[in-house]
């Protein structure tokens, strides 16, 4: 599942550069939902997005903020099995 | 003629339309009042392959993946596509409630409490049809996909922004309503539930209407041009959003639909879904330019000063 994962992971860096303007890597530990890379408006496309290359059906009555806080977070919680 | 007002409170005591418009409505409801619990026959099913939702209306239409499904792949489509709709509504009525309760009978609000109860018992009532057709029909309820996360981030915005929201979300459901009360080629269980939704809404749209232009009125002094230009691009990313959301890979995935991921995305990446977008939401841009909080067509960039991003 890691090539899933890789797409996520593309998102979330073209989410990030839309943010700050720049081209960077996303820095370790940055907080996704603080800089609004992950906002409200958004996050119906990205829920989609990690399902599908997830391979997993994801309930949003059985996650937290918390799981789409960081990259590692994300990566843990619905990527590196159960 | 603009008076100032020192609070949102005095903005909406005072204004004397306002509290003509709040009476009016609240004669309405209680004139119109029924008891939506015996308002519905509910056979045990209604015919699976006929139209559930009105094909013109339905986000595949005039799409090129569209134009690959027979007429059959697309009725069993319109069948999940309307559970999904009628899902949404429950889960839109859930954060309304939210948010009325959170303000009737505080400071603000006084002048429109009265009002907000009758807003309040109504849309528990459009919530218990809504999943109760889900229910018996599609056998669940979809689950929500928003989780609420950061928003604009403009001060004193935050009533301007939950009225907003609520408006355009109740217009986007009234455009679908509307159409399909009075759509033949729907079953009578599928036309009642949009026409009596229908009738409710339209007093919660003209109230809607009122408060979001008299809260606007009220921000628009407390902030500069480049919040404007902030809660104008938030308004719109609000309204493609929510039409987005309209389209769901498990409607696919329940229509045995292969690759439902993959047919969502090439929906709204269609040439022609713009143009959809912009059909559906037609009353609600007009309002949103009327009042003074569009400067520019719904996929255009604010054009304020200081709209940088
Ligand atoms: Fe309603
Ligand atoms: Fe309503």
């Amino acid at each position: 599942m890691s090539n899933g994962f890789d797409v996520v992971a593309e998102n979330l860096r073209t989410r990030y550069q839309k943010v700050q303007g720049n081209g960077e890597q996303i820095p370790p530990g940055y907080d996704l939902i603080e800089n609004r890379v992950l906002d409200s408006l958004g996050f119906v496309e990205f829920i989609l997005l990690l399902e599908e290359h997830s391979g997993r059906e994801i309930s949003i009555d059985s996650v937290s903020r918390e799981d789409f806080r960081t990259v590692e977070s994300i990566r843990k919680r619905f990527f590196d099995g159960v | 003629m603009t008076a100032t007002y020192a609070s949102v409170r005095e903005r909406l005591d005072q204004d004397p339309g306002f509290r003509d418009v709040l009476k009016r409505l609240v004669d309405l409801s209680e004139r119109d009042y029924y008891n939506p619990y015996r308002e519905f026959q509910w056979p045990d099913s209604l015919p699976e392959q006929r139209w559930w939702m009105t094909p013109e209306m339905m986000v595949e239409h005039g799409t090129a993946v569209g134009a690959t499904l027979s007429e059959q792949q697309l009725q069993t489509i319109s069948r999940w596509e309307s559970i999904n709709f009628y899902s949404l509504n429950v889960h839109g009525i859930r954060e309304l409630l939210h948010e009325i309760i959170a303000r009737i009978h505080t400071t603000d609000f006084v002048a429109p409490s009265a009002y907000f109860h009758h807003i309040i018992g109504e849309e528990n009532e459009h919530m218990w049809f809504f999943a109760e057709f889900c229910l018996r029909y599609g056998g669940k309820i979809y689950p929500s996909r928003a989780m609420s996360l950061a928003g604009p981030g403009v001060a004193e915005a935050d009533h301007f922004l939950v009225f907003s929201r609520l408006l355009i979300f109740e217009e986007l459901v009234d455009v679908f309503n509307q159409r399909m009360g009075q759509d033949e080629r729907l079953d009578p269980t599928i036309r009642k539930v949009n026409e009596v939704h229908h009738r409710d809404e339209s007093r919660h749209i003209a109230f809607g209407r009122q408060i979001v232009a008299m809260l606007w009125s009220d921000l628009r002094d407390r902030i500069d041009q480049s919040q404007q230009a902030v809660l104008e691009a938030y308004i719109k990313r609000y309204m493609i959003a929510s039409i987005d959301s309209l389209v769901d890979p498990l409607i696919y995935k329940d229509a045995g639909i292969p690759d439902p991921y993959e047919v969502r995305r090439q929906v709204l990446a269609d040439p022609s879904h713009p143009a959809y977008v912009e059909r559906i939401l037609k009353r609600s841009i007009s309002f949103m330019t009327n009042t003074g909080v569009f400067t520019s067509p719904l996929f255009e960039e604010p054009r304020r000063a200081g709209a940088a991003s």
